[in-house]
């Protein structure tokens, strides 16, 4: 398993689903730098953010889907963890599939 | 993490750093002059608040001195106690301005940070009470100003300041800047006192920041913040939050979150600011907020040093 390095990365969450909506106060967080889809995903969901429970997010930044960690999303863009990255979230059109690590 | 040198360090253009200068300047004057004036009656006591000592006559009766008083057929009579004067004290005050590029992009706190910076310098310029000089942070640290440099009173002096300010650097660093500070410090401290002074010096750090700092550098600068009281160094934060204020309540630091994923996988949420390390810290949504914040942390500050 790849350890994490203790690296953090601040984001703001948005949606255009009104139903899905996070309070002002919780749209901005600090996140591991090597998160991905899955992790945000039960961040979102857990009791201290929407308590949804179990809904597959996918999320875009700067209009794409993010497919890899956040630490490589920022490498590959030129980016430091400095960054306030945005992140839209929707409900995945995706088929949940099993992901090992977050 | 670069070391970034002299050369290859951006820098903003003379002409638009007078003018940010001379915008501030006047933008800021009232809170220059409300912060010295507030700032004077904490850096320059004209009266010791002690009573001590042993004197014929004074202010209060020393209890400890009665009963050899009595027991010498009251021929001891040095019963009574006094206010001392205190000795002259002389400051060297290091501002410490967070140069990341948290601080520009999509964010002003930068912007505040520099009139910040700027209300600041001014009103210790008016003070005089020592030095001042001023260090830049981010990935790395630079001397913008060097304590032994003139005070602001020219906008030239303040301008090559401004110019150095840009906002590029890829890291926060605060463990370097707390280093280089106590280190600065040390030398400075060396320098003055191989001069005439036997004066009570002082030396004051005031970070201006967004306060976002890695939170696993949070555990690392405990250590560095005791050694750096252990050195009679005061450090204060100030955290530039104008967030809190203008857009929403959204983006304030009082209210940012970190997302950890516990041993079993599952995320833990916390308040960014619980492991925040610095002690004395206060935020600022407002420039006009600072003055009476500033004052009101140091006046506890020394009266927890002089208690
Ligand atoms: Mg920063």
């Amino acid at each position: 398993m790849e350890q994490p390095s203790g690296a953090q990365v601040k984001v703001t969450f948005t949606t255009t689903e009104t139903d899905i909506e996070l309070p002002e106060t919780k749209r901005q967080l600090l996140v591991p730098a090597e998160i991905r889809r899955y992790g945000l995903s039960r961040i979102l969901n857990s009791e201290s953010m929407l308590d949804t429970g179990a809904i597959p997010f996918d999320f875009l930044v700067n209009g794409s889907f993010l497919r890899t960690s956040l630490d490589d999303y920022l490498k590959t863009n030129g980016l430091s963890l400095e960054t306030n990255v945005t992140l839209q979230y929707v409900r995945s059109l995706i088929p949940p599939v099993y992901e090992a690590s977050f | 993490a670069t070391h970034l040198t002299e050369s290859d360090r951006s820098m903003r253009d003379y002409s638009e750093a007078l003018d940010m200068w001379t915008t501030f300047q006047t933008k800021t004057h009232g809170l220059s002059l409300s912060l010295s004036s507030q700032l004077r009656l904490i850096l320059t006591p004209s009266q010791s608040t002690k009573l001590s000592g042993s004197f014929r006559t004074g202010k209060r009766l020393n209890i400890k001195k009665i009963i050899p008083y009595i027991a010498s057929s009251y021929k001891r009579d040095k019963i009574w106690m006094r206010r001392s004067i205190p000795s002259k004290r002389s400051y060297q005050i290091l501002l410490c301005v967070d140069d990341s590029s948290s601080m520009g992009d999509n964010s002003s706190s930068g912007l505040l940070a520099l009139e910040s910076f700027v209300m600041v310098a001014r009103a210790l310029t008016m003070l005089e009470v020592g030095q001042v000089g001023v260090l830049g942070f981010g990935s790395d640290v630079f001397v913008a100003h060097d304590l032994t440099g003139p005070l602001f009173a020219s906008h030239d002096t303040g301008a090559r300041v401004l110019q150095q300010f840009t906002f590029r650097q890829d890291g926060t660093d605060m463990c370097r800047l707390v280093r280089k500070t106590i280190d600065h410090f040390r030398d400075a401290r060396l320098l003055t006192q191989q001069g005439a002074g036997q004066q009570d010096l002082w030396q004051l750090a005031l970070i201006l920041s967004d306060g976002l700092v890695q939170s696993k550098d949070h555990a690392r600068l405990r250590p560095l913040l005791r050694e750096a009281m252990e050195q009679r160094v005061m450090v204060v934060f100030i955290v530039m939050d104008d967030a809190g204020d203008q857009k929403g309540k959204g983006g304030s630091v009082l209210e940012l979150k970190e997302a950890r994923f516990g041993a079993d996988g599952m995320p833990v949420i916390h308040r960014y600011l619980d492991s925040f390390p610095f002690p004395y810290y206060l935020i600022v949504h407002h420039l006009d907020d600072l003055p009476g914040a500033l004052a009101g942390l140091l006046r506890t500050w020394f009266a927890e040093v002089n208690g």
